[in-house]
């Protein structure tokens, strides 16, 4: 299984990534913006180590968080604009 | 390890891949509009390739179906959050790096 290990490593290492560009913005819609990678790649963490752990359940729970993923997007752009549309 | 655990593994990384070079982008694009060019693009390819990959190491009737689900939703909906993300930052007023052309604005265009 060293494919899923190298998987999850260069997954880990984009969340670091867009946590920095979290961390140092300069605006709001970068942090908007890193924060929607890192939902994406939280849901990649979650399929490799569903399937790592060779659980039953892996593709049902990587279907409600990428449908999660979609919403938390919607309401930070909803934020983005302090609720306007 | 057979051939159907070669081709998920290979999935698997392409599709990490596919995320570490977003993740690249969003370090090191110069603003906010380009960086969310390349979210959309890992949102919608990599995640596909990431659980494609998955299912082939981990295969099934029912994790099949649940796939075909996901990688429909998941195209649909990834470049529909990306697309509200920029249109808020727009009507937000974050800075575009490069102002000579901006298409968007029809109050101040002289055109």
């Amino acid at each position: 299984m060293t494919g899923i290990d190298l998987g999850l490593a260069l997954l880990v290492l984009a969340c670091l990534a867009s946590t920095y560009r979290m961390i140092v913005g300069p605006t709001e819609a970068d942090r908007v913006v890193a924060a929607d990678l890192l939902l994406f790649g939280m849901v990649g963490i979650i399929a490799l180590v569903g399937v790592k752990a060779s659980s039953a359940a892996t593709f049902d729970i990587v279907l409600v968080a990428s449908m999660t993923a979609f919403l938390g997007a919607l309401s930070l752009a909803r934020t983005l604009t302090r609720g306007n549309r | 390890m057979n051939g159907l655990d070669v081709a998920g593994q290979v999935l698997v990384v392409l599709g990490a891949l596919v995320f570490v070079t977003a993740a690249l982008g969003v370090v090191r694009f110069p603003d906010a509009y380009t960086r969310i060019s390349a979210v959309g693009t890992a949102g919608g390819a990599g995640i596909v390739l990431v659980v494609v990959g998955a299912l082939l190491l981990q295969p099934g009737v029912s994790a099949t179906i649940k796939v075909a689900v996901i990688v429909v939703l998941q195209l649909a909906t990834s470049s529909i959050g990306t697309m509200a993300v920029a249109r808020s930052a727009y009507l937000a007023g974050t800075p575009l790096r490069q102002t000579r052309y901006d298409d968007l604005d029809t109050e101040g265009a002289p055109r």
